[in-house]
């Protein structure tokens, strides 16, 4: 038997205290698993468990926030939403039916296809990602909930009053009308509420994917069970992971531009008007940072779901594991190389697009060898053809064709013929039916039985099948030539002596075969089957974890959390559901009544932490109706309403922290089954809640890094930036706010080391003056472009001056707000010495913020002066 | 998965049946740089067709036809040899032929300059050539001489929009507060047609225009003749419709050089007769098309800025689109 | 060596991280020397030292990885058991991957200096 301080981290072991150390025998042996449980215990656990882990009744169901109510919530709300933008697409194959078709007005059908992106996009694609992988990541770890069950609740409800509220506009014909990339000037002077709507309704949606994207890393790098170190973790994990970063740093530049954009809209700052310094392929430029990654944001996800599907169906573990996941972290990277294969038109240097046609043309390479990876393991095995495998191969085949048109499009020449053409409509759609849509629908039929423990119809499946493939082919095969006959994209009518007639005939016949695939399987997917047998545990013979789960679901996820030894535990650990079901694993009880799971390191998965969950709670409902509200009347300039929303959102939020996080626990230390003790309270890198504040400053970081590319964008591109005898920041008020935040974010350090050092008075006195510093220091900032007058209307220089002040004041707001929570803390007993999570995390976000400060401090006090 | 191969086959042959041709076809190219790139894709396709069928006829046979399982060797080979090595070497050609293409489209021009604006829905035009002093404006229309490079600059009034000529090359955005350029390299003389591709509007659908490719000496001959002012209206219906012209005040948004009519918001007017195409390439150049564009531009043209003259008697239109029509 | 496993996961992506960064430099000089209009000779310069900087950071890397792995030890390339040596190659082995799939990415990327030779 070994002791657990064997397995720790000798860097780690040494930072932690005696008193929080995992204590007791790991890795367990093989006696200690089989060790027999007593029958009644074991009932009585299972009753306690049962009890703990209950959705709530009656009308209080909606108060749930358990990844599998939230899931699947999340899961049927994006898909109503692809129903909707689907529908609009048909209405748009309507009116191209025929030449000089007069069933849409031209306002009308560009609000459709503006909708039909901007809704597949963020209403569909990326939610369902996150609604997917809430649903399954748990059970694929092993873990009985995500780490903040709370935040996927308040991501979802703010997800669907922000899609309700985006679509509905189009009942309304206030929808945007300017593309869903939203290009300046035509959408910054679009008249009416439609770009608001659009700027503000998915900003929101931006900010709830990437509070999903955060608790997911979390989930996969924090959650996992013992003994999965990363090179036994299932590939669905690793994408979660490398998507989760892609999202981090491929959202904020898009929120970046969003708020300069919508600056531009409420304040007439002049960041896109070239009139007045500005320049619209800035706008460009961050849409694309964001919007190529996210197509791989997109397509890794579905992939994912194909590296599960496919070794259950060739009965044998996929071969080439380290070679897909070289193949995700590599797409990952190389997607950030690829946005300027959208600009290739836009008269850049042939050099510039010669480097983005290179990287476009590399991340084949990846790409192909994650499809090679499934072949061989076809190859390799001896194949069953089950239904979900039907979806992947069609997946396969529409995915490769769209993959070589990608080929073709990313040589620059090619696309200056192609680009805005039907034939990139072809081409996008190809990989998003092969590379989204496919795998997905497979993806349902396959993990359908483990959510629902039914199963969906065979029949019907093929069904909807063959409908969707060859209705999808006879839609997007014939316009590849459209376009290469010269139709533009986003043409309302065209006329009919070019040729483009009989193609555009076929593609609306297409269109309709494949919505009656999709209906098909919509009707599958949500017919009552009541009548229909429960399925059998693992009806499809799979060897990862989810397959454990019980039939019918007891609610609680997994009996106990298991040690895991394999890449397949089902197929390679012996006896281990039997273990699994009688409680032979870690925290197979509640006696407590609280919701847990268990905390392991980050690469080797050693137990750290047995974690307290959050569980169901009408709070985060409320702050996801207030902070929509702050999103939603600006739309209107409703600006009062709006900021009461705001303050209403942040009490809301900070009612749900005190109540239900980092909370003093009963007992220091408790026994997490087979001879191991677990703190029940860490603070620091070990607690999931740190990683959460890393992760989400890491995406807000690149949000600001944004800004700052923005103030060298408009330098490079603009002769004028800044203007001849532009009035600069007072180099004086700008020196002071540098010191006074760096004062506010060292007097914060200090309080965390001294509270810990067991003198709260004193902390209590810095964490009186830290938000007193940055008040000050924020006000001073403020009046360091206020005193010397610089106008943010009348220049792209003064705006883009003042819009890195608002950011980094609106920064040091939450941090003040943060000092003041850690501060009511030590006065209210729930922040102690031993217990100081909050003040952890609160001193990691002002890290962050002090050199955001410092660098915004630079760039308007000293870089000006420079250029 | 026979069916749909099947299907696919047939639609494939059908599309090749139905041809590529087309004014504004890319596979049916009348310049240099079209040539090349449709060149470019007949070979892309065939190479894609295959790796297609390569692809897609395993997947089948180790799925549907043949499910023994085969030496885990092989499938690595496969993973190795198709996904990095085939891959990296069919890439890197690729890349190597479009990246010397690249510049190579981008030549400057020698000898004349096209200077086009994008207005909301419609094209401002303007040609130097070497040595000449001032432009010559013209709208809607662009001609070009064959067999030589000219140089395109474009720029754009309030929104971005895009130049693209398919037959002729590669398009190029237009955007507000910059300038970007292109060139062309027409190979033989014939009508073409043009169209916007960048979207700018409820309009974008309607804003295309006619592309002329002439033969150089012709050129020279139409573009002296495009310079001159426009010839006197002649016969009664011509000349009322002048009056109704000035009257209506349509001057003050179109310019028709040689007379009062000096507005710089619409496009030229001067010789408006001469070219194929009315309202930025949507109608033909005839009486009845220009009655219906001056009754009601927005019933042509969704958001169009020109104003309707629908209360302009039948007569008086006709008269109207009598001196219109006879600015040759 | 010694292959710490906090720093060996940061040493996976550390070939790909040297791809981003060339990718930015490369692209960044390109476009602030061609919009000053400077020659672009000096451009490519640029892009020449750059990419040999790239090349030996990856190669460095991809060494570093490749010990890591010890592919010559046991020829294991799987990875699959529950052990710690298990962990340490299978973090080389994709390190090791990660460097040569981000060797090609800088040489593609370095391309464009070799057939363009100006701003246009």
């Amino acid at each position: 038997m070994t002791d657990i301080a064997e397995s720790m981290d000798p860097g780690v072991a040494a930072a932690i205290d005696d008193e929080t150390r995992p204590r007791g025998i790991y890795p367990p042996t093989e006696e200690m698993l089989n060790e027999p449980v007593d029958p009644d215990l074991q009932k009585a656990q299972e009753a306690r468990l049962r009890a703990v882990w209950a959705e709530p009744p009656g009308w209080r169901y909606w108060s749930a926030v358990n990844n599998s109510e939230v899931g699947a919530w999340y899961s049927l709300t994006a898909f109503a939403f692809m129903l909707c933008a689907g529908v609009l697409a048909l209405l748009m194959r309507v009116q191209l039916a025929v030449p000089e078709n007069d069933f849409l007005p031209a306002d009308t059908f560009n609000q459709f296809f503006t909708m039909h992106g901007s809704a597949m996009m963020f209403l569909f694609a990326v939610p369902m990602f996150e609604a997917i992988s809430i649903l399954l990541l748990p059970a694929f770890l092993g873990a009985r909930d995500m780490p903040f069950p709370r935040l996927s609740a308040y991501g979802y409800w703010a997800f669907l009053i922000g899609g309700i509220f985006v679509l509905s506009s189009i009942l309304f014909g206030v929808a945007p009308n300017s593309g869903w990339f939203m290009y300046p000037p035509l959408a910054t002077e679009a008249e009416g509420p439609g770009s608001d709507i659009w700027l503000l309704g998915l900003s929101f949606i931006e900010v709830a994917s990437i509070a999903a994207a955060v608790e997911l890393i979390v989930g996969v790098v924090k959650c996992r069970p013992p003994g999965m170190r990363i090179n036994l973790m299932p590939l669905y994990a690793w994408y979660v992971l490398v998507v989760g970063g892609m999202i981090l740093f491929a959202f904020p530049p898009l929120i970046a531009g969003d708020f300069l954009f919508e600056m531009q809209r409420s304040f007439d700052w002049p960041f896109f008007d070239p009139e007045r310094g500005g320049d619209p392929m800035l706008w460009q430029h961050l849409f694309w940072i964001f919007g190529h990654p996210e197509v791989y944001i997109i397509f890794l996800p579905s992939i994912a779901i194909a590296a599960m599907v496919i070794p259950t169906a060739a009965r044998r573990p996929i071969v080439g594991y380290n070679w897909i996941v070289l193949s995700a972290v590599g797409t990952g990277f190389l997607s950030f190389g690829l946005w300027v294969h959208h600009m290739f038109t836009t008269g850049l240097p042939s050099l510039s697009l010669g480097f983005f046609s290179a990287a476009s043309e590399a991340v084949v390479i990846p790409t192909g060898i994650q499809l090679f990876a499934f072949v061989a393991t076809l190859i390799v095995g001896r194949v069953r053809m089950i239904q979900p495998m039907l979806w992947i191969a069609g997946a396969v085949a529409i995915f490769t064709a769209g993959g070589l048109t990608g080929i073709m499009v990313a040589l620059a020449p090619f696309d200056w013929q192609v680009h805005d053409t039907y034939f990139i409509v072809a081409h996008l759609h190809y990989t998003l039916f092969g590379g989204m849509i496919f795998p997905i629908i497979g993806g349902v039929y396959y993990f359908y039985p483990f959510f629902a423990k039914k199963k969906m119809s065979d029949r019907l499946g093929r069904i909807s099948f063959w409908l969707t493939f060859t209705g999808f082919n006879i839609c997007f095969l014939p316009m590849h030539l459209t376009g290469l006959k010269g139709m533009p994209r986003r043409v309302f009518t065209y006329p009919g002596d070019i040729g483009w007639d009989w193609l555009n005939l076929i593609s609306t016949v297409g269109a309709f075969v494949t919505a009656a695939g999709i209906l098909v399987f919509a009707w599958d997917l949500l017919r009552p089957k009541r009548d229909q047998d429960l399925t059998e545990r693992n009806p499809w013979g799979g060897g990862t974890l989810e397959w454990a789960h019980d039939v019918p679901d007891p609610g609680w996820g997994v009996r106990g959390v298991p040690y895991i030894t394999s890449r397949y535990p089902l197929w390679d650990q012996p006896n281990f559901l039997e273990r699994l079901d009688t409680g032979r694993f870690y925290i197979p009880d509640a006696p407590e009544g609280l919701r847990e799971t268990v905390v392991t390191s980050a690469v080797d998965a050693v137990p750290q932490h047995v974690a307290r969950i959050t569980g169901p709670a009408w709070c985060t409902i409320w702050a996801a109706v207030f902070t929509g509200g702050a999103f939603i009347f600006p739309t209107f300039h409703m600006y009062p309403p709006a900021i009461i929303c705001g303050i209403l959102a942040v009490a809301a939020v900070i009612y749900w922290l005190w109540t239900s996080t980092a909370l003093v626990p009963e007992a220091p230390m408790k026994d997490a089954g087979l001879g191991l003790t677990l703190p029940t309270y860490v603070s620091g890198p070990r607690a999931p809640g740190w990683w959460g504040v890393f992760i989400t400053m890491l995406g807000d970081s690149t949000a600001f890094a944004s800004l700052v590319f923005g103030v060298f964008f408009y330098w490079t591109a603009r002769p004028d930036f800044p203007p001849e005898g532009a009035v600069h920041a007072s180099p004086l008020w700008t020196a002071l706010a540098a010191a006074l935040l760096f004062g506010s974010w060292a007097a914060t350090r200090a309080a965390r080391g001294i509270n810990r050092g067991g003198n709260p008075r004193t902390a209590q006195i810095l964490l009186i003056a830290a938000p007193l510093l940055a008040i000050a220091g924020g006000t001073a900032l403020v009046l360091a472009v206020w005193v010397p007058g610089l106008a943010p209307s009348s220049h792209v220089y003064p705006a883009m001056m003042w819009a890195l002040v608002v950011w980094t004041c609106a920064h040091v707001a939450a941090g003040v707000v943060m000092q003041g929570y850690c501060l009511a803390g030590t006065i209210f007993g729930k922040l102690t010495p031993r217990y100081d999570a909050d003040l952890w995390n609160t001193t990691l976000f002002w890290h962050f913020l002090v050199v955001s400060c410092l660098i915004t401090a630079a760039m308007i006090g000293i870089l000006p002066r420079m250029l | 998965m026979t069916l749909p191969v099947r299907a696919i086959a047939a639609l494939v042959s059908l599309a090749l049946l139905g041809g590529c041709d087309g004014v504004q076809s890319v596979l049916s190219p009348g310049g240099r740089d079209a040539q090349v790139i449709a060149t470019l894709f007949w070979w892309m396709l065939g190479g894609a067709v295959i790796l297609w069928l390569l692809m897609n006829g395993l997947l089948v046979y180790v799925t549907r036809i043949d499910q023994r399982a085969m030496s885990q060797r092989t499938a690595e080979a496969l993973i190795i040899g198709g996904g990095i090595v085939f891959p990296t070497v069919v890439l890197a050609g690729l890349l190597a032929f479009a990246l010397s293409e690249m510049p190579r489209q981008r030549d400057p021009g020698t000898g004349l300059t096209v200077r086009v604006t994008g207005e909301s829905w419609w094209w401002r035009v303007e040609y130097l050539k070497d040595g000449a002093t001032a432009a010559v404006v013209s709208a809607n229309e662009i001609r070009l001489p064959a067999h030589q490079r000219s140089e395109i600059t474009l720029n754009a009034h309030r929104v971005i929009h895009s130049f693209w000529i398919p037959a002729l090359g590669g398009k190029t955005d237009m955007i507000p507060g910059r300038e970007t350029r292109m060139s062309l390299e027409p190979t033989r003389a014939g009508e073409f047609r043009g169209q916007c591709t960048e979207f700018c509007g409820e309009s974008h659908a309607l804003m295309a225009f006619g592309a002329v490719v002439m033969e150089p000496e012709a050129f020279d001959a139409w573009l002296a003749k495009e310079a001159e002012p426009a010839a006197p209206p002649e016969g009664e219906a011509a000349r009322r419709g002048q009056a109704i012209f000035n009257a209506e005040g349509c001057g003050a948004c179109h310019a028709i050089r040689g007379t009062a009519a000096t507005g710089r918001v619409g496009p030229d007017l001067t010789h408006l007769g001469g070219r194929v195409s009315l309202a930025a390439g949507i109608l033909p150049m005839t009486e009845d098309a220009l009655i219906r564009w001056i009754r009601d531009p927005e019933a042509v043209k969704p958001g169009a800025r020109m104003p309707a003259y629908d209360h302009l008697g039948d007569g008086d239109l006709a008269a109207l689109a009598a001196y219109l029509e006879g600015l040759t | 060596m010694q292959f710490d496993r906090r720093s060996s996961l940061w040493h996976m992506i550390a070939a790909p991280i040297a791809w981003s960064l060339h990718f930015c430099v490369v692209y960044g000089w390109t476009a602030s020397v061609c919009a000053r209009g400077w020659d672009a000779g000096t451009a490519r310069l640029g892009i020449a030292i750059a990419t040999g900087l790239a090349i030996a950071f990856i190669a460095a890397i991809g060494w570093h990885a490749w010990k890591q792995w010890d592919y010559l030890d046991d020829f294991d390339y799987e990875h699959d058991g529950p052990s710690v040596e298990d962990r340490r190659e299978f973090l080389g082995h994709a390190g090791w991957l990660l460097a040569l799939v981000s060797l090609i990415g800088v040489l593609f990327n370095a391309s464009p200096a070799l057939f363009i030779s100006s701003c246009v």
